[in-house]
């Protein structure tokens, strides 16, 4: 439904511009307070998350007190938030089971499937809960079947040759054959490059000349150094609270500050900010290492350089601050050098090499 | 235990390089114009104008309008001056 239509069904209807920035940020706070319970947690998508519970027995004990500490967990997460959100928990064998069960539970309750009982929970479950596209979900109902139950009824290779491979795993997934074990993943530590705009700037030729100079920085870091950028994120605040965010995951990864930004600039002219922007924010979140061939160009020579230059400012900003007792140390960057206000153009930042 | 799967965002603190300064203005009747600090110290007396020009920007949030004067001093000294036309104060300012 376009929004207009809705207004046109509802004139009172109030519009909230979304917020990716800050859903992200709840649930990282999420992940973070789930790995107090397990040091396993996968992230599967935004508001999905599986905690591995594998040797935690011992800990909490059984799967039911497992899942109490995790309901425990979730329920002081939900008291630091501003509006009061829902979670549903589910434990099983495998992902799939687990999800389903957690599809099926209630707001801020758990559904627990006991080890051995997976068949039967799965049989009576809308197909719907499978990982299928339209046009699967529709053949399958038009041949009446409805149920995962139903589907697991028929004979595996029947389904194979309907449907190929995708409908292997479907039925895979409905018999219960499939324990997917929950992946834990180590998160690199994010670089982290912020420019702050003096006055909120909406032009886009404006913050695709920001986003420049925030490549240019992040890629500069030490630790970017022998690594390529493969995943990133553009985060922005709009004036009056709302806010903009765009995840980029490179097929090729690269250092080449041009080739980072081309999937970014795209995203801006595509799908712009909807107000103008007060704080410009650029994260490097996931690196592949750089190649052997990498380390003959001349770039990854002069990052190498730069790490020694590095060092040494370290060392020197160390002493500084040791004798005044305070950081005094500040970069000139650009922030509006196209700003007909003198004191626009330019800012001092905190160095702390 | 895994430690927090995000490093906490650094806002980085920006300070504004070259900012107005306030300064006071006194014209007088015979054309004599002296540049002060506020707390009554002089800066000078104003020789020769050199060039005007004037800033209107952001009418849509907050107006500005300034009125800039680049002046030359006794001495040869060179300020650029401007007075916010909206509130009528003088501010020193590098162009």
């Amino acid at each position: 439904m376009t929004v207009s239509q809705a207004i046109g069904l509802c004139p009172t209807l109030r519009l909230l511009e979304p917020d990716p920035v800050h859903y992200d940020e709840q649930f990282a706070k999420l992940l973070s307070a789930l790995t107090e319970v397990s040091p396993v947690v996968e992230q599967a998508e935004l508001g999905l998350a599986y905690v591995g519970t594998d040797g935690l027995e011992g800990i909490y004990g059984s799967a039911e007190k497992i899942v109490e500490t995790i309901k425990g967990t979730l329920e002081c997460w939900n008291v630091g938030m501003s509006e009061a959100s829902s979670f549903r928990l589910g434990w099983g064998v495998g992902k799939f089971i687990a999800w389903v069960a957690a599809s099926r539970a209630k707001r801020s309750e758990a559904i627990v499937v006991p080890i051995g009982e997976e068949q039967k929970f799965l049989a009576s479950q809308p197909i719907a809960v499978l990982p299928l596209d339209h046009d699967i979900h529709r053949r399958l109902r038009q041949l009446g079947i409805r149920t995962l139950g139903a589907l697991a009824a028929l004979p595996e290779e029947a389904i194979a040759a309907q449907f190929g491979s995708v409908g292997r795993r479907l039925w895979l997934l409905a018999a219960g054959r499939i324990t997917e074990r929950v992946v834990g993943r180590i998160s690199p530590e994010p670089i982290v490059a912020a420019l702050m705009f003096f006055t909120p700037i909406g032009e886009r030729e404006l913050l695709i000349h920001s986003l420049d100079q925030l490549i240019v920085r992040a890629l500069r870091h030490p630790r970017r150094i022998g690594w390529r950028v493969h995943a990133l994120r553009l985060r922005a605040d709009i004036e009056d609270g709302g806010s903009w965010l765009a995840t980029i995951l490179l097929k090729d990864p690269t250092a080449d500050g041009a080739r980072i930004a081309a999937p970014l600039k795209t995203r801006l002219e595509q799908s712009p900010p909807t107000g103008a922007v007060e704080r410009l924010v650029l994260e490097f979140t996931a690196f592949a290492p750089g190649t052997s061939e990498l380390q003959l160009f001349a770039r990854d020579a002069q990052a190498a350089a730069r790490a020694g230059q590095q060092r040494a400012l370290q060392t020197a900003a160390r002493e500084i601050r040791m004798r005044i007792k305070r950081s005094s140390l500040y970069h000139i960057i650009e922030v509006q050098p196209w700003s007909r206000l003198p004191e626009r153009r330019y800012a001092l930042i905190d160095y702390e090499p | 235990m895994v430690a927090p799967t995000r490093a906490p965002l650094r806002t980085d603190r920006l300070r504004a390089v070259n900012a107005p300064q306030q300064v006071t203005v006194d014209l007088q009747e015979s054309g004599l114009m002296t540049v002060g600090w506020p707390d009554g110290r002089t800066v000078g007396r104003v020789e020769a104008i050199l060039e005007s020009w004037r800033i209107d920007d952001e009418w849509w949030r907050r107006p500005i309008a300034r009125a800039y004067l680049e002046v030359m001093l006794e001495g040869g000294k060179r300020l650029v001056l401007f007075q916010d036309l909206i509130t009528g104060e003088w501010f020193s300012q590098m162009p």
